[in-house]
C-alpha cells in the first residue's frame, strides 16, 4: 500500500530572488521517474518542506508544459518554514508531496475574454495560466491581467511584465509605491473601476479575502456574472487530500475541492470568503 | 451489584486474553470505561456507553509515521500488537466504519487496524425481531450487515418464563475462526452489506445536512457562541471526530513525524504563518464541528458524522446538548 503522507525528494536546480521577500525556486525530482509522473495543471499546489520542519502547501508557478523537467515554486518567507525555504541554493534538497487540488479549467476559458486579477503574492498561481494563454495553449480571445501589489519592492514576475504587456493588456497597481513609480497607484479595486472590462468575460481572481470582498462588488458592478468567476481560495492545509479538516468550509474542502472554486458556488456558504 | 455472566462468554473472554491485549468496559462507580483488561471478571457487560469513545486504540492520539534520520523521512515498519476491542456498543461500531471509510488508503491506520479485532456486544436483543419490524429495523439485516465487526455477541432476552441466550455472529473470516478456535459452532454470519441501507443513505441524514447546511444565519449559534467554552472536551469525546495536524519533533536520538488528534475548538486549529485563524470566535468554531459532522461527513462517505451516543452532551461543561440543537435546526424549512 502506498504511503500516502510519504514526500519525495526534490533538488533545487536555479534560485532566483523575485521580490524583497520572495524566491522562485525551480526544482526537479531527484528520481527521474518521478518527475516524469509528476503532471499538473495551474492553480493546483504541492506540499514542500523539509524532515523535521513539517510542509506548507505553495501554489506552482510555472506552466505545466515543464513539468517533465522541472516545476517551480514562488515561495514567500512569512514563517519559519518559507524562510527556510527562503535560504535554498542550487543542489539543496526539500521534500514534496502532491500536486494536489483541482486547478484551473482551461476549458472554461477557451475562446473567452479572460482577465486574470491578482493581489500580492495571490498573483503566483495566476503565472502558469498567464504563460499557456499567450502560449495559445489556452486559446482565449483576449487577455487581461491585474496585478495589484503593495510596492515594487513586492512585484513578482517583473521580468515577464514586458513580454505580457505586449502580448497582453497588463495593469499593475501599487497600494504605496516609491516616488519613483510611474504606474497607476491605489487599489485592485480602483484598476477594476478604471479599465473596461467585457461583461462577458471570464474572471480568474487570486488574492487576499480582503482583496476578494471589495473586488467582487466592483466586478458585479461591471456586470460580470457569478457563473463567470473563479477564485482560488488559501487555507491552512496538512493532509492535502480531504481528511484532516484544517481547510474546510461549508461542505468543501480548499485542498480536495479547491482550491479554485466558481464563485456561485461558494458565495453562499459562510466564512468561505 | 455482582454480574451474572454466561460461562460461554467467560470462557470465549479467556480465550481471548491468551493471545489478544484486551480492551473492554471497565467499570469504576457509576461509570464505565474502555480499558485493558487481564481477566474475564473484569469485562463489565451492562451494556453501558464507556465514557471514552473507542477510537484512541485504531488512531492513538499520537503516533509517528515517520522515522527522521539524515534529511529524510522513512516510513515505520511497527510490527502492531495483537489487540482485541470487546464489547464495543453498535454506535461505536458504526464510528469504526466511518473510520474504516476516512482512512481507507491510509497505511499507518490500516497495519494497526489488520491486527485488531472488533468484538461487538448488545446486551439487550429482543427475542422478537419481527415485532420491531414496525419501526422499519430488523437487527440482522438493518443494523449488523451494515456495520463492520468481527464477533457480534447478543444478549437476548428470554421469553416469559424462559432464560435469556447468548448469540455469537461472526462478521469477517477472521470472527469465524476466532471463534471456532474458542469451541464456539453455533454463530451466524452476517455478510458486510456496506455502509449504506439497500434503500440508499438515510433520508433524515440527508434533510437535516442540508438544513446544518443552510443555517449559518440561524440564532442558534449566537446562543451557542454566548455560552460554549470552546474547551473542546465534546470533539475529544465524539466517537467520530477524526482531524489531525502532522508534528516534527526533532532530538539526538528520537526524530520523527508524527501525527496528532486535531481540535478545531483549538486556537491552533488552521492557523497559517502570521497567525490568520480562520475560525477566530466560538460561533465560527461551533458551526465548523456541526458542519463537519452533518454535512461534510454525509457528502463524503453517505454516512452521518454523528451516531448518536451523547459523549459530547455529557462531557460538556455547560450543558450543549447536540440532540437538542438538531431537533432545533431541523425545524428549518426545506428547500422547496
Amino acid at each position: 500500500m502506498i504511503n500516502i503522507y510519504q514526500p519525495k525528494p526534490v533538488r533545487v536546480i536555479k534560485v532566483t530572488k523575485e521580490s524583497i521577500d520572495t524566491h522562485l525556486i525551480r526544482l526537479k525530482f531527484v528520481s527521474a521517474a518521478d518527475q516524469k509522473a509528476f503532471a499538473y495543471l495551474p492553480g493546483q499546489f504541492v506540499q514542500i518542506g523539509f524532515a523535521g520542519w513539517g510542509e506548507c502547501p505553495i501554489s506552482i508557478a510555472s506552466s505545466p508544459t515543464v513539468a517533465s523537467k522541472y516545476f517551480e515554486l514562488a515561495i514567500r518567507d512569512v514563517g519559519s518554514l518559507t524562510h527556510k525555504l527562503n535560504q535554498l541554493k542550487p543542489g539543496d534538497t526539500a521534500l514534496v508531496r502532491g500536486p494536489f487540488g483541482n486547478g484551473f479549467d482551461a476549458d472554461k476559458f477557451k475562446d473567452q475574454e479572460l482577465l486574470v486579477i491578482g493581489g500580492g503574492c495571490g498573483f503566483v498561481p495566476l503565472r502558469p495560466l498567464i504563460v499557456d494563454a499567450l502560449a495559445g495553449r489556452i486559446k482565449t480571445k483576449k487577455l487581461q491581467i491585474f496585478y495589484g501589489c503593495l510596492n515594487e519592492e513586492t512585484l513578482l514576475f517583473k521580468k515577464q511584465f514586458a513580454e505580457w504587456n505586449r502580448k497582453a493588456e497588463l495593469g499593475i497597481i501599487l497600494d504605496r509605491p516609491s516616488a519613483d513609480w510611474k504606474g497607476e497607484n491605489g487599489l485592485i479595486t480602483d484598476l477594476i473601476k478604471k479599465r473596461e472590462i467585457s461583461p462577458e468575460a471570464v474572471v480568474v481572481m487570486v488574492g487576499p479575502p480582503v482583496m476578494y470582498k471589495f473586488a467582487l462588488k466592483e466586478l458585479e458592478k461591471k456586470g460580470i456574472k457569478p457563473e463567470n468567476i473563479w477564485l482560488s481560495l488559501e487555507r491552512r492545509m496538512y493532509c492535502g487530500l480531504g481528511v484532516c479538516q484544517h481547510c474546510a468550509f461549508g461542505p468543501y474542502y480548499v485542498c480536495k475541492d479547491g482550491p479554485v472554486f466558481n464563485y456561485n458556488q461558494i458565495k453562499e456558504i459562510p466564512y468561505a470568503l | 451489584m455482582k454480574q451474572q455472566v454466561n460461562p460461554q462468554i467467560n470462557c470465549f473472554v479467556s480465550k481471548l486474553l491468551n493471545v489478544y491485549f484486551v480492551y473492554a468496559p471497565v467499570r469504576h462507580g457509576d461509570k464505565v470505561f474502555a480499558r485493558e483488561v487481564k481477566t474475564p471478571k473484569e469485562v463489565d457487560w451492562s451494556g453501558q456507553l464507556t465514557e471514552n469513545p473507542w477510537k484512541e486504540f485504531f488512531l492513538p492520539h499520537r503516533e509517528r509515521l515517520f522515522n527522521i534520520s539524515g534529511g529524510k523521512l522513512a516510513p515505520i515498519k511497527n510490527q502492531e500488537p495483537l489487540v482485541a476491542c470487546l464489547g464495543m456498543n453498535i454506535l461505536d461500531l458504526k464510528a469504526l466504519m466511518l473510520f474504516d471509510l476516512v482512512y481507507a488508503n491510509d497505511i499507518s491506520y490500516q497495519d494497526r487496524r489488520k491486527n485488531i479485532v472488533f468484538i461487538g456486544f448488545s446486551p439487550d436483543w429482543p427475542n422478537d425481531y419481527k415485532r420491531l419490524k414496525v419501526f422499519s429495523h430488523n437487527f440482522e439485516e438493518d443494523i449488523l450487515e451494515h456495520i463492520n465487526f468481527d464477533i457480534f455477541i447478543a444478549k437476548i432476552a428470554g421469553a416469559k418464563g424462559k432464560k435469556e441466550t447468548i448469540k455469537f455472529y461472526s462478521g469477517s473470516s477472521r470472527g469465524r475462526e476466532i471463534l471456532e478456535c474458542c469451541g464456539i459452532s453455533d454463530f451466524a454470519n452476517i455478510q458486510f452489506a456496506g455502509p449504506i441501507s439497500e434503500t440508499g443513505p438515510d433520508k433524515r441524514m440527508l434533510e437535516l445536512s442540508d438544513k446544518v447546511g443552510r443555517s449559518a444565519r440561524h440564532g442558534l449559534w449566537n446562543t451557542l457562541d454566548e455560552i460554549c467554552l470552546a474547551c473542546g472536551k465534546c470533539t475529544i469525546a465524539c466517537p467520530t471526530c477524526f482531524c489531525f495536524d502532522f508534528q516534527d519533533k526533532i532530538n539526538p536520538e528520537n526524530s520523527r513525524r508524527d501525527r496528532l488528534q486535531g481540535n478545531c475548538f483549538y486556537n491552533d486549529f488552521g492557523k497559517v504563518a502570521g497567525g490568520h485563524r480562520e475560525l477566530d470566535t466560538v460561533k465560527k468554531k461551533i458551526f465548523f464541528w456541526y458542519t463537519h459532522k452533518f454535512v461534510r461527513v454525509p457528502r463524503d462517505y453517505e454516512v452521518p458524522g454523528c451516531v448518536g451516543c451523547g459523549r459530547c452532551i455529557r462531557t460538556c461543561p455547560v450543558g450543549i446538548d447536540i440532540a437538542k440543537n438538531t431537533r432545533i435546526l431541523s425545524k428549518i424549512k426545506p428547500v422547496k
